[in-house]
């Protein structure tokens, strides 16, 4: 450099520092690793601390929110009864082959529809009525076909899981057979080809994504159907639970409902994201 | 050629009807021909006629007017809690960490199993129904906020913070602006679950309500009717879906995503 | 005529270390940089050189691990506004606003920042633009806006972080010559960003080459071509022996740095 250069008096420059680097106390290492556990644990314990102490100075009304310990205690007693395991394996019962049911017809049912474009444009805003339906609706209808047993129960379960599933199965076909099909058939694939190795993959993320949704439809649907039938299940001890005024054990039957809720979700969840990993959609529809 | 065209933009318009009215065709004729019981399922004819009666007497105004009022209060309640909520959960890490179990939890808890212990603590008017109704929208409004908030372009975030701008500037400026279209689609998404929830709590437990009118007419084997409850049902959610969907589209040059 | 420094940089280095696998990685060895009052310095080497990692330590956006950098302070407000690549102009707020953003960050209320911000618009070629949005916009014209609003904050250095790299062939070349005019009126100290060896030798006066792993300053050639400097320069055999030497330079550049050789 040959310019001519006159430093400027020093109180003209503003100065860019480094960053300086600090040592940390271990424990703070860890907790930056772990924040996300360390502080949605945190907020648990001070809710359910909240919950408790709050219970126990009656600034919140026990007969009306109970506690966290009245509910584990009640948790207790419940499970020693043989009713309850009745209860429960009903209610699984209903839970189990209504899901089933509707994946195993929602799938192929929703490929076949998206597979043909005018019959996804025809069912389209059935599928979509159906799905907005608030199932309480239909329940009476159900009940006049199948009386008031199981097999009514486990439909309305089926109503849920179905259209939850099979509207993104649909929407899974078009979206592939838009993007992907017209470079297969430029190259003349047979149809069955494309089946295979297009669509059905590509669909997958979608049935997952309706899979979770339905997580929280079929469970709804368990819980709609008992309150109407009122026979057994764990719904129906959680509705009598309300009736007899016994909170605690009411909490703890929904406590159920949200635990099996979590597992399962999480479940599909992780099954989702495995199939996402090469194929990134984001509906937030679904998200929600 | 013009009509081809025609066809082709209204393509989805008119399979859409088509299969409205064939399937109506198909309901009308097997009922009339006895293929199953007609109180099964009623007839359109009859929903209709029962529809009419209603209207023309005045006895569905007071329910239609019961749930609209259920559905406004927990609805807008619910819009004025979790937005501001959801804004925060996104915008900062550690309230998002800290509230993610609950929120987990809360999500993972089918409303329809606290109706009944809403019901014990407000009663059977309107006040359990406003709360299920807030229930019912809370979540999907907040978690859509969230994930409005979250997806602002870093680059964006980054274009203050170069000027000099403060973090609060950074939020009110680009986060919120970012967030908008994502808000109004969590507010169509949670009107939707509003609704489900005013009908499903007026069902439960209800002396008045479209809800109520449903679980009335299903005891009582009046297929006709319960039809015309759900037929008004789907009507509403339609109405306000897709007003909601035209305010969507007017903010969908805002997200970050969409370029020139 | 005596000169200022509008920057010094002195030892910046820049270390990532990887969370995982605690391995090292020096986005920037070692550099030291002085640019005078006024000068068009370009920044040029191939992804990973780290120019665009300093072009960031000047802005404040990241904080290096080691050096110094002192900046020429002026009268009021920032030494230094950047201008980036691509996805900068904000889809909710139309030309105007998005111009006078840089003003508003630093303070200004809204309506001044408005009103200082419009002749800005004029000036990069955007007269009757002010009331679009970015979504009517081409990619060059928002390029134009990116750079309107740069200049609105009125800092004495200007720091382009390879801002035609997202524009097609055609645009990039009228900007470029856009960009000198502009410069020619505005008289700012350009710290600009490129991995182009036309775009940079045709822009400035002092070409920095960079390499990559680690990053490290390799040449500090000094452009003598006349100004100003019309786009037929750039066919000019003078033109091209500076683009030749460059070229050599970056090609050869293999060798890693005596540092890492130690043993």
């Amino acid at each position: 450099m040959t310019q001519r250069v006159t430093a400027a008096p020093a109180s003209a420059f503003r100065t860019i520092l480094p960053r300086v680097r600090r040592q940390r106390h271990p424990i703070v290492g860890w907790y930056r690793r772990n924040e996300r556990v360390a502080l949605s644990a945190l907020g648990l314990v001070v809710f359910f601390a909240a919950w408790q102490i709050g219970a126990d100075l009656g600034v919140i009304d026990p007969y009306f929110f109970s506690s966290p310990a009245a509910v584990l205690a009640a948790g207790f007693r419940e499970v020693q009864l043989p009713r309850f395991w009745n209860d429960a394996r009903i209610s699984a019962t209903e839970l189990g082959v209504g899901s089933l049911a509707a994946v195993l017809l929602a799938v192929p049912l929703g490929i076949a529809i998206g597979w043909y474009r005018r019959i996804s444009l025809t069912f389209d805003p059935w599928l979509n009525f159906f799905n907005a339906l608030p199932r309480v609706a239909l329940v009476p209808l159900v009940v006049l076909w199948a009386g008031l047993g199981v097999e009514m129960k486990t439909v309305i379960v089926f109503l849920g899981g179905f259209f939850s599933i099979i509207l993104p199965t649909v929407e899974g076909v078009r979206t592939v057979e838009r993007s992907l099909l017209d470079v297969s058939r430029s190259f003349r694939a047979r149809e069955r080809l494309i089946f295979t190795s297009l669509v059905i993959p590509g669909t997958l993320p979608f049935i997952a994504s309706g899979m979770r949704v339905a997580v929280g439809r079929v469970l709804a649907g368990v819980i709609i159907a008992e309150f109407y039938a009122q026979t057994s299940g764990l719904g129906v001890m959680v509705k009598r639970s309300s009736e007899t005024e016994q909170p605690d054990r009411m909490l703890f039957g929904v406590l159920i409902f949200t635990l099996l809720g979590l597992v399962l979700s999480e479940g599909v969840g992780s099954v989702e994201r495995y199939l996402q990993r090469w194929r990134p959609s984001i509906d937030l529809e679904e998200a929600a | 050629m013009i009509v081809r065209r025609f066809a082709k933009v209204n393509e989805r318009v008119l399979y859409g009807v088509l299969g409205f009215v064939g399937l109506g065709l198909v309901w009308e004729i097997t009922a009339s021909l006895g293929l199953y019981r007609r109180s099964l399922l009623s007839t359109p004819t009859a929903i209709w006629r029962a529809g009419v009666t209603d209207f023309g007497n005045g006895t569905i105004f007071p329910h239609i007017a019961v749930s609209l009022q259920e559905f406004a209060i927990g609805f807008v309640v619910s819009l004025i809690v979790a937005i501001p909520l959801g804004l925060a959960i996104g915008w900062f890490r550690r309230v998002d960490y800290a509230t993610s179990a609950l929120l987990a939890g809360l999500n993972a808890t089918p409303n329809v199993a606290l109706i009944p212990l809403i019901v014990l603590i407000a009663g059977i008017g309107l006040e359990s129904k406003v709360i299920v109704v807030f229930l019912s929208a809370f979540f999907a409004v907040m978690v859509t906020t969230t994930a409005g908030v979250q997806s602002t372009a870093r680059r964006h975030l980054e274009i203050t913070r170069s000027f000099g701008g403060s973090q609060w500037l950074a939020f009110r400026t680009v986060a919120l602006p970012s967030t908008l279209p994502f808000i109004l689609s969590g507010i169509r998404i949670g009107a939707g679950r509003a609704l489900v929830g005013v009908v499903s709590a007026e069902f439960l437990s209800a002396n008045i309500g479209l809800g109520f009118y449903l679980g009335l007419y299903g005891q009582l084997l009046d297929t006709a009717r319960l039809m015309v409850g759900i037929v008004l049902f789907g009507i509403f959610g339609v109405v306000i879906g897709e007003l909601l969907r035209v305010v969507e589209r007017r903010f969908e040059v805002w997200r970050p995503d969409i370029r020139a | 005529m005596t000169d200022h420094l509008a920057l010094s940089a002195r030892g910046v280095q820049m270390e990532y270390r990887d969370r995982g696998t605690g391995k090292r990685l020096l986005a920037i060895e070692k550099v030291d940089l002085d640019v005078a009052d006024g000068a068009f310095v370009s920044l040029l080497g191939p992804s990973g050189c780290g120019k665009s990692t300093f072009l960031k330590i000047v802005n404040g956006l990241i904080l290096a691990t080691a050096g110094e950098i002192k900046l020429h302070r002026v009268a009021k407000g920032r030494e230094d506004a950047m201008v980036f690549q691509d996805a900068s102009l904000f889809p909710w707020y139309s030309v105007l606003d998005n111009v006078a953003y840089g003003l508003v960050c630093a303070g200004v209320p809204r309506k001044e920042a408005r009103l200082r911000a419009a002749p800005y618009i004029d000036l990069v070629g955007l007269q009757g633009f002010a009331d679009k949005y970015p979504y009517q916009l081409s990619g060059g014209m928002q390029q134009r806006a990116n750079l309107a609003r740069a200049l609105a904050v009125d800092s004495a250095i200007l720091l382009m972080d390879e801002p035609f790299a997202a524009l097609d062939a055609q645009t990039r070349e009228v900007m470029q010559s856009e960009l000198l005019r502009i410069w020619n009126a505005a008289r700012k100290t350009v710290l600009f960003v490129t991995h182009q060896i036309d775009e940079a030798v045709y822009l400035s006066d002092r070409v920095v080459v960079m390499a990559a792993r680690p990053g490290r300053v390799v040449a500090d050639i000094k452009i003598d071509l006349p100004r100003p400097r019309a786009l037929e320069v750039k066919r000019t055999p003078e033109f091209a022996a500076y683009e030749e030497q460059i070229w050599r330079l970056i090609q050869h550049d293999r060798v890693p740095s005596p540092l890492e050789q130690a043993p």
